[in-house]
């Protein structure tokens, strides 16, 4: 019966997420659009400064470095920044009347966010492909890209979710956010073998880093280091999904000795 | 109520606005260097100046190059938002019933007290960037590219204004509580060839960019990062094709805004 009920559970969270995703079509579309072309203009302008010769590398890695953001930038916003919305319309408590974790409600947000990113990655391909005439779902490794992609899916949705659990009792101002935004894009622009040998490791440990050299390194838009990168990812996905989950477990606790306050990420 | 007036209460707005608003100030006067800085930046990590010339194939300076083309993206912005977003932002604060019942049709009433403050932003902008210009150009030949760049920011914006009516008139008719347009910013200004010239964007873009009035701005500006005095002919021509679209898309947004100010008034809802 308990296993009925939970499966009942994660049918209604699944269903209230995709159903959402239908209503706000029109911001989704928006939203997906938006951001890609902004990051795109970009790396579009910046391509112009690469020789002809190293056209091709550059574009595979300007463009995986553009999904790596946007899975990065999309779980954790979608994520922590849909809990200020949770808590201003009261559906925290709710929840925990209820005896469901508000934060469970939370997971479904990987249905918008993996709709977010697959439909930006499509549209981009079609785009610089088209321009640099490149396939750019070509990949050297699928299974390197799927364990690139879930290990960052993983180490951005733990941020987005301790990002949540902090935002019901404190507010994160939304210009840091965007600045921090423009750091990721930035670290992961940066080409792993550019650097100097002894700095290789000490940059892969950075949040974000090793995950996005993976998926590189399956777009051929990399070298090296494949190993390591996989080892760091992994270690730093679990560090980042345990301190998430004990954050969010404090959360829970904060919130039913003292209330949940309005005032949320964003 | 003249159009006098409408100007200056876009005016008098504004310089409120600014005066209340010093955060949004300080940000209007960092971002055109943080968009520069950035592209530029990423520019010298991937490439060099020469691998830049020989992609654009033409003799061009890229730090001239991609000034007129952060002031271009930046003033063509400007329109598309300040007209665009005001219909949207009087509407969530109530005044929109008020702007459609005045005295003056709503087209002239959202352009007119708009472009003191787009003539102030875009002259505020141009003299962010004149000293860079001026060190890396060379005063006469730098003060003749600034005036290139002024003149793309000036007519550039007449059929800008008409296409960001439209725009408006679109997001008004399909009421949704946010802008969910947002995303033809950045889009409009990708097919434009805002960064990227448009000529190397594939045949399908380049004929989204051929009816675009931002491409004709933005191409204008660049004019400017041309090595040596900027060519009169292209000047020319590119006027003569903004001076065309201005009448394009005003025409046409003053017939679409015209229709919804008449639905709205016998509706009696926006």
């Amino acid at each position: 019966m308990p296993v009925r009920e939970d499966l009942v559970k994660v049918k209604a969270v699944l269903w209230l997420h995709t159903l959402r995703l239908w209503r706000y079509r029109y911001s989704f579309l928006n939203m997906i659009l938006s951001e890609a072309a902004w990051i795109f203009m970009f790396v579009l302008g910046a391509l112009l400064f690469v020789p002809s010769e190293r056209l091709g590398v550059a574009v595979k890695g300007a463009f995986w470095t553009i999904v790596a953001w946007s899975f990065v930038s999309n779980f954790s916003s979608l994520v922590g920044g849909w809990m200020n919305f949770f808590i201003s319309i009261g559906m925290v408590e709710e929840h925990l009347v209820r005896g469901f974790s508000p934060f469970r409600t939370l997971l479904g947000r990987v249905v918008t966010g993996l709709s977010v990113v697959v439909a930006s990655l499509l549209f981009m391909a079609a785009l610089v492909g088209g321009a640099f005439h490149v396939n750019l779902l070509h990949t050297e490794s699928l299974w390197l890209l799927l364990a690139g992609m879930g290990l960052l899916a993983v180490q951005s949705l733990s941020y987005g979710f301790t990002v949540a659990s902090i935002a019901v009792r404190t507010s994160v101002p939304n210009n840091l956010l965007e600045i921090l935004n423009f750091v990721v894009v930035g670290l992961l622009m940066v080409p792993v073998q550019a650097l100097p040998e002894a700095l290789r490791p000490v940059f892969l440990c950075i949040p974000y880093v090793a995950p996005a050299h993976l998926v590189k390194l399956a777009a051929g838009a990399g070298e090296g280091l494949e190993y390591a990168a996989l080892a760091v990812a992994g270690v730093e996905a679990l560090a980042m999904a345990v301190v998430a989950a004990w954050a969010t477990k404090w959360a829970i606790r904060w919130i039913r000795r003292n209330g949940v306050r309005a005032i949320g990420f964003w | 109520m003249g159009v006098k007036t409408l100007l200056k209460s876009g005016i008098v707005l504004d310089l409120y606005f600014f005066k209340n608003n010093r955060s949004a100030f300080v940000s209007m006067l960092i971002w055109p260097y943080l968009t520069l800085g950035l592209i530029l930046g990423m520019g010298a990590m991937f490439g060099s100046a020469q691998a830049f010339r020989q992609n654009v194939g033409l003799p061009v300076n890229p730090l001239t190059y991609f000034v007129a083309s952060t002031l271009a993206m930046m003033v063509s912005l400007d329109v598309m938002w300040g007209v665009g977003g005001s219909v949207l932002h009087h509407r969530w604060i109530g005044t929109l019933p008020y702007v459609l019942l005045s005295p003056n049709r709503t087209s002239v009433t959202l352009v007119f007290t708009y472009v003191p403050r787009y003539l102030m932003t875009a002259a505020i902008q141009l003299a962010e960037f004149a000293p860079l210009v001026l060190a890396v150009e060379g005063l006469s030949v730098g003060t003749l590219k600034l005036g290139v760049m002024a003149l793309a920011a000036t007519v550039g914006m007449l059929p800008l204004l008409g296409f960001a009516a439209l725009f408006a008139s679109f997001l008004l008719s399909i009421k949704e509580e946010s802008n969910v347009l947002s995303f033809l910013n950045p889009l409009i200004l990708l097919f434009s060839g805002a960064f990227y010239p448009a000529y190397l964007l594939p045949r399908w873009a380049q004929l989204i960019s051929a009816i675009l009035p931002s491409t004709y701005t933005i191409e204008l500006a660049r004019v400017a990062a041309l090595i040596g005095s900027p060519e009169l002919r292209r000047v020319t021509l590119l006027i003569g094709a903004l001076v065309a679209m201005t009448a394009l898309y005003n025409s046409a947004s003053g017939l679409v805004i015209e229709a919804g100010e008449r639905r709205a008034m016998r509706e009696g809802a926006i």
